[in-house]
């Protein structure tokens, strides 16, 4: 989902890099003063365990790929504003160090799985957690990812090297999304149950990050 | 100012080291089946392919590393980009809970 230079024309790009900056300021704010000492290097095993994942591309043979993105786990984990500054994170040092996504276009990218990803992920598990932790996260995961997917795709949508054939890439990426998404929704799901009952102490709601 | 460090903070590093070591791996499977995101399909579907442009030059691209093997070369931008993730989070973990600690 990493939008390399030359797919979003500039003014797109320039808009939605700006609203990146707004909500990760405001999400900075928020956070600020609000970590413990125990927490700060969970941001740190969080970011980096996301940027590992994101390098394991899911080989489905004969098909449409992807790979871990993560932004729903980091919400559930860190809280969405922490979360949201995690992938940030992630998706910054991907483009500027390994080139995966462009630099013109990184705020459109920070915008899609840091912000997108991340707050939709965390309101739908928000939404859905008094019916299971579980399915909350599988959810997250899944319409989290999906979410940032139509994003890209509107963005893409409305360019002219997509040529402004936003019904092809709502529909190419939104689909596609939503498939491989179950595998995001099952990994967010597995991976935070797991780390729910192996240290509960670890939860946002063991040690609050701020009010949502 | 208490830093101790985390009681799981040696697991978590080992879960890193083994993410890492499975990036050749899965950068090889991949490479087996023919690897393409929905984005790279709806670019094909619209012909945006050949606009896509690099600006600058990333110290590893495409997750290699110039001269080395393919999975050599993933290995390593593994654990680069790994540590520097880490290192970087935490970083901005602490700028952010200073507040904490000179309120205590």
């Amino acid at each position: 989902m990493h939008i390399p230079d030359g797919y979003i024309d500039l003014p797109l790009a320039l808009l939605f890099g700006a609203l990146a900056v707004v909500v990760l300021s405001v999400a900075a704010k928020r956070v600020n003063g609000e970590i413990s000492d125990a927490r700060a290097p969970l941001l740190g095993v969080v970011a980096a365990s996301i940027f590992a994942a994101q390098m394991l591309d899911w080989p489905i043979p004969g098909g449409t790929s992807a790979h871990f993105v993560g932004g729903a786990f980091a919400a559930i984990l860190l809280g969405p504003h922490l979360g949201a500054l995690c992938v940030a994170t992630v998706v910054t040092i991907q483009a500027l160090v390994f080139g995966d996504g462009g630099l013109v276009v990184l705020g459109a990218n920070v915008f899609n799985m840091a912000v997108v990803e991340v707050y939709v992920g965390y309101a739908l598990y928000r939404l859905l957690v008094p019916y299971g932790e579980f399915r909350a996260a599988f959810v997250a995961g899944w319409l989290g990812i999906t979410a940032g997917a139509l994003t890209a795709a509107l963005q893409l949508g409305l360019s002219s090297a997509f040529q402004y054939q936003l019904l092809t890439t709502l529909s190419i990426m939104g689909v596609g999304h939503l498939v491989l998404g179950l595998i995001e929704g099952a990994i967010t799901a597995s991976v935070y149950r797991y780390l729910a009952r192996a240290r509960p102490d670890l939860r946002p709601n063991a040690a609050p990050e701020v009010s949502a | 100012m208490a830093r101790n460090r985390p009681d799981w903070l040696p697991r978590a590093l080992a879960a890193l080291l083994v993410l890492t070591l499975l990036a050749p791996v899965f950068g090889w499977a991949a490479g087996q089946v023919g690897y393409a995101e929905p984005l790279e399909n709806a670019a094909e579907a619209t012909g945006a392919t050949e606009h896509a442009t690099a600006i600058g030059s990333a110290l590893f691209p495409d997750y290699g590393v110039p001269g080395l093997g393919g999975a050599t070369g993933t290995f390593v931008s593994a654990v680069v980009g790994t540590a520097l993730t880490l290192l970087l989070g935490a970083g901005i973990g602490r700028l952010l809970g200073a507040d904490t600690d000179q309120r205590q």
